[in-house]
């Protein structure tokens, strides 16, 4: 057998993992679009886009499905405690991550693969990324924090906030939980329907 | 070939910039431990080197059982890794296990951050000297025990990864019977930490003592102030400020009794923040909203940028031919040629001369070659 804490390690890492190359190639499908001489055209060429969104929204799928299992694991491993605001960032930064991932991926499966074709769409969806892996490597820096004190951050002149956390009331939590489903319903159900964007390779 | 080049450099320089990064170089806390904590990086040979640091213990060589005594532990002179941490050991043997003084009688009081364990860990300042005081309670049973003081620390460069460890000879201390009727300290006691902010009174229990007197003062100030000291029998309540920020408070304790009055080590007012005020299902549920906050956002933006269904059709040229003036008569646009392919579908019928078939379309179209009744 073996601990909460090792399980939430390996978690952790397959997310980071699977998320650190939907990231770069999401990003790198963004670069594409936006910039097409970028190294020569070859970023966008019509093979290494396609490679590129399959590996994104691949990587970007397993990291998901692996984030409330990392995230359960974690809460595990900390005896279901917070007792401290690094460990309550982990938790934001967790929902953060999940929420970005959510965004890429529903948008990805929505739009459809001719989403690079559309430069605002492209360059909101290599954002998005961007802000996912961000959030993901916050959760997962203080992770190293909590356990070994420090962490590749701290080489950094500037970072997020991690040492103060902003405690929600819970009632305020669950408004905007009841607020952010309301939106979301609203955009998936109400809204008007993107239409999803083929492309010649799809 | 150059860009190719530049990443392998890059990923290998990545690669060894790990070697950088020893085994626990961000501490382990403060903790009570054995000697080596049991046997760890530094008591592996293969993986540990003698400390360059110089260590000097300051204590006094006879007490009496049950009464507080003050080690006072100088380090010096020693290399330290990049965060200047420092651990260090008080031992009443090293042998790697059963090493506590509380397992050879002793009874820790306060360790130099305030709490109650053998190891300790600071940050040495730029001086690189820095000075620790445990004060602990000796034995209850009489004759020689020995101290010893262990430090951990690490080297910045450190190329090969080692971990620094010092041990100095034994402090041997004569524990002789304490005088009938001695005050002092409860052998039990063990200071209150206090929370930043906090102006409760500190408690203080004794024994074999009839008055209690306190003095504070800030650390670094020379001149101590006379706490407010209420309580009698063996509890006693010093009124001492709260502590604020960064600040230590240091107070002394003098026990008596009318025949003795004996002045105690100084003690520090152990403080801890406040704790926190999150619970792990505001942690969840804050989480969890920001989720369906950022995704509900995102997708709306999508929404938004993307081509939708029902949305705004592009009706120019409608509008601009309801609103342009009809051509002039004779001026009209001809209509455009049907184009070839049209033309070849056609099939010409014998039945109906000057009429062609349209098998796409089912009808008759006139043979613009032949028109109908044009031999007429």
């Amino acid at each position: 057998m073996f601990g909460a804490a090792t399980f939430h390690a390996a978690m952790a890492e397959i997310v980071v993992g699977c998320m650190v190359l939907a990231s770069l190639c999401a990003i790198g499908c963004a670069t594409g679009s936006i910039m097409p001489n970028f190294l020569g055209g070859r970023l966008s060429s019509d093979r290494m886009m396609l490679t590129m969104d399959k590996a994104s929204i691949a990587g970007a799928c397993l990291g998901l499905l692996f984030i409330p299992i990392a995230a359960l694991s974690g809460s595990f491993a900390a005896d279901n405690t917070v007792n401290n605001a690094l460990l309550y960032n982990k938790f934001v930064y967790t929902g953060l991550a999940a929420g970005f991932w959510a965004a890429f991926v529903i948008g990805r499966i929505r739009l459809g693969p001719g989403l690079w074709e559309h430069r605002s769409l492209s360059a909101l969806q290599g954002a998005t990324a961007g802000m996912a892996i961000l959030m993901t490597t916050m959760a997962s820096s203080i992770g190293g924090k909590l356990v070994r004190g420090e962490s590749l951050f701290d080489i950094m002149p500037i970072w997020l906030p991690s040492d103060t956390a902003t405690v929600l009331n819970p009632i305020v939590s669950i408004v905007l939980m009841l607020i952010g489903t309301g939106s979301l319903f609203a955009v998936l159900r109400l809204g008007p329907q993107p239409e999803r964007i083929e492309t010649d390779q799809s | 070939m150059m860009k190719s080049r530049a990443a392998f450099v890059t990923v290998i320089a990545i690669l060894l910039a790990t070697g950088a990064s020893v085994a626990n170089p961000g501490g382990n806390g403060d903790a009570d431990r054995d000697y080596t904590c049991g046997g760890s990086c530094h008591g592996d040979p293969a993986l540990s080197t003698p400390s360059d640091g110089t260590v000097t213990v300051s204590m006094d060589e006879t007490t009496f059982t049950g009464t507080a005594t003050a080690i006072h532990v100088t380090a010096s002179g020693m290399s330290l890794s990049g965060n200047r941490l420092l651990g260090v050991f008080i031992l009443g043997s090293a042998n790697g296990n059963d090493d506590h003084p509380e397992d050879h009688g002793w009874s820790i009081v306060q360790d130099p951050n305030g709490g109650t364990h053998n190891y300790v860990e600071v940050t040495v300042p730029s001086s690189g000297s820095v000075t620790l005081t445990w004060v602990m309670l000796a034995p209850q049973t009489t004759g020689t025990v020995n101290l010893f003081v262990a430090t951990h620390h690490g080297a910045n460069p450190n190329s090969n990864n080692w971990a620094y460890s010092g041990l100095t000879r034994g402090y041997t201390v004569d524990v002789q019977p304490v005088p009938e009727n001695l005050p002092g300290f409860a052998f039990d006691w063990k200071p209150e930490t206090r929370v930043t902010g906090d102006t409760s009174p500190t408690v203080i229990k004794t024994t074999n003592t009839t008055s209690v007197s306190v003095q504070w003062m800030l650390e670094g100030e020379w001149i101590p102030h006379d706490a407010e000291v209420t309580g009698e029998g063996d509890e006693w309540h010093a009124q001492i400020p709260a502590t604020i920020g960064d600040t230590r408070i240091q107070y002394q304790v003098t026990t008596s009794n009318g025949e003795f009055s004996i002045t105690q080590p100084w003690l520090m007012v152990a403080t801890q923040p406040a704790p926190f005020d999150g619970n792990i299902w505001d942690a969840r549920l804050q989480g969890f909203a920001l989720a369906l906050l950022v995704t509900s956002f995102l997708l709306a933006l999508q929404a938004r940028l993307s081509p939708w269904e029902g949305g705004p059709v592009d009706m120019t040229s409608e509008v601009e031919a309801e609103s342009a003036p009809p051509e002039p008569p004779g001026l009209e646009p001809e209509e455009p040629d049907q184009p070839d392919e049209y033309w070849s579908r056609l099939v010409p019928s014998e039945e109906n001369p000057g009429w062609l078939w349209d098998p796409v379309e089912e009808e008759w179209v006139a043979d613009p070659e032949n028109p109908p009744g044009g031999d007429e």
